[in-house]
């Protein structure tokens, strides 16, 4: 016979499957974060070689789907580099690789706003490049670069859903197993279409939280 | 002393200057005249470091711009003042006042900000020292961008057009400014359109036509028929802005 009724253990089944799933998110935008604002730094550098390397990966990584991605990390690597990738691993490389291309995008246009003649004048008075990034550059890119941050990590936490596929027990993966199991469909895919949706709101909110406090120091754009 | 000797910049086919030679002793005030597109940006442009050399030599105070270990001491040495101000939107003036006294200079904060209030104060913005760029008016940002150059203390003062984005009230808060630094012996290399005031103020006037030095003289010479205005171009050069 088939136990079709919710019970409560079905709850803390996807209090784990949240949790997998922002922990994943978090760890992959943190990531992320860091390796595209590290590459738009590389960029500022000018390093001859470099940036073309990194242009030319960032593109692959943009214009492919993630889907694919995790598949060529989950059993390509395996098959060509003979390395062992569990799918968390998989999970954890393609997401981080993907959210930096689109943060080093975003780190790149928001550098190449801030008006050259501020950084010519910083320069003239003696400021190193790293001098310049850091008081003049810096502070104005972060304020331009929030919004679509948060817009990005908003639509990379639907993204992680994705690896429920190569068997990650993320929320997604947990309420496939819920609706086999019960299955009521519509009951189990609204709770967990909610729980995304909470999760994003919140993400959201963080991000409009930070951007007010840049905004409330940006007097400076008179507005 | 500020040395350019025999000075060549081009951009692409275009030669903008072509062999100019210029020397400013401490002390002086020398006024840089010419029509637009002369080649007078490009010329303090070189000597503060914005751009390469393709021929001859400047230093400051023996420091030759072109060579990227004596530019920094080149740089320390002079200051500059731009036409569109190129203040840092995001800091205070106080702040844009301060920065480079103490990155650079490593000057203690509260020290640098005591002397940038009184720099403030000196131009009539002691009140003003915690607005942003975006809260001041075009006068008053100008007057920020002078305190900014100053506070470096540097040997030479170099000006580009810095009144030409104002308008005629502004411009003499800006000139009263300057008059005043002039009589205090401060070194001034000083681009402008604003010929009488040039002639208070200045010890020499030269005047740079298609990016040539075509005149270095006393003031008072430069204004002499026998002088300057034996140059035919400077002639109708000076008729021509005196119209305006
Ligand atoms: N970055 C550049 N690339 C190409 N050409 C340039 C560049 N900068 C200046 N020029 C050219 O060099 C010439 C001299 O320009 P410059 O700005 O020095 O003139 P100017 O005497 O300051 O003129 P104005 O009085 O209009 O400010 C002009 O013909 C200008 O078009
Ligand atoms: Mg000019």
């Amino acid at each position: 016979m088939r136990f079709t009724q919710f019970t409560p253990y079905d709850l803390v089944l996807l209090a784990q499957g949240l949790g997998v799933t922002v922990g994943l998110f978090l760890l992959t935008s943190l990531i992320g974060l860091l390796a595209g604002t590290v590459l738009g730094v590389v960029r500022y550098y000018r390093v001859p070689g470099l940036t073309q390397a990194v242009t030319f990966v960032t593109e692959l990584l943009k214009n492919s789907p993630v889907l694919v991605q995790l598949f060529l990390v989950f059993f390509g690597f395996p098959a060509f580099f003979h390395l062992n990738v569990g799918p968390v691993q998989a999970a954890v490389i393609t997401l981080s690789a993907n959210t930096a291309a689109f943060v080093y995008v975003i780190a790149v246009s928001a550098i190449e706003s801030i008006g050259r003649d501020q950084v010519e004048a910083a320069r003239v008075f003696g400021l190193s490049r790293w001098q310049v990034l850091r008081h003049v550059i810096a502070p104005q890119a972060a304020a331009f670069s929030i919004g679509p941050l948060t817009a990005l990590l908003v639509n990379q936490l639907q993204v992680t859903s994705l690896i429920s596929v190569i068997g990650v027990m993320d929320l997604a993966k947990i309420g496939a197993t819920l609706n086999l199991r019960t299955l009521k469909p519509f009951i189990v895919w609204s709770v967990v279409g909610l729980l995304y949706y909470l999760a994003a709101k919140l993400v959201a909110g963080v991000g409009a939280r930070i951007e007010h406090r840049l905004r409330a120091h940006s007097a400076f754009r008179g507005l | 002393m500020l040395n350019v000797e025999n000075v060549r910049k081009t951009f692409g086919a275009v030669t903008v200057l072509d062999g100019v030679n210029l020397t400013v002793k401490p002390g002086e005030v020398v006024s840089v005249l010419g029509s637009s597109g002369s080649g007078k940006s490009t010329l303090i442009r070189c000597i503060n470091g914005l751009e390469r050399l393709d021929g001859g030599r400047i230093t400051v105070d023996g420091f030759d711009v072109s060579r990227p270990k004596e530019l920094a001491e080149a740089r320390k040495r002079s200051g500059t003042v731009f036409q569109l101000f190129n203040l840092y939107p995001h800091m205070t003036a106080l702040r844009n006042i301060t920065l480079a006294p103490i990155e650079v200079l490593k000057r203690p904060k509260a020290e640098a900000e005591a002397e940038g209030r009184a720099l403030l104060a000196s131009v009539g913005l002691e009140d003003r020292a915690d607005a942003y760029p975006a809260q001041l008016s075009g006068g008053q940002r100008q007057r920020v961008g002078i305190c900014r150059a100053l506070a470096m203390k540097p040997s030479y003062l170099l000006l580009d057009e810095v009144t030409s984005a104002l308008d005629p009230e502004m411009t003499a808060e800006v000139l009263n400014i300057l008059a005043k630094l002039a009589g205090n012996g401060t070194t001034m290399v000083f681009v402008t359109h604003e010929i009488e005031f040039a002639r208070q103020i200045s010890d020499r006037i030269v005047f740079l036509e298609k990016g040539v030095l075509l005149v270095d003289l006393p003031t008072r010479d430069f204004f002499a028929q026998d002088g300057g205005l034996a140059q035919p171009r400077v002639a109708q050069f000076l008729s021509k802005m005196r119209k305006d």
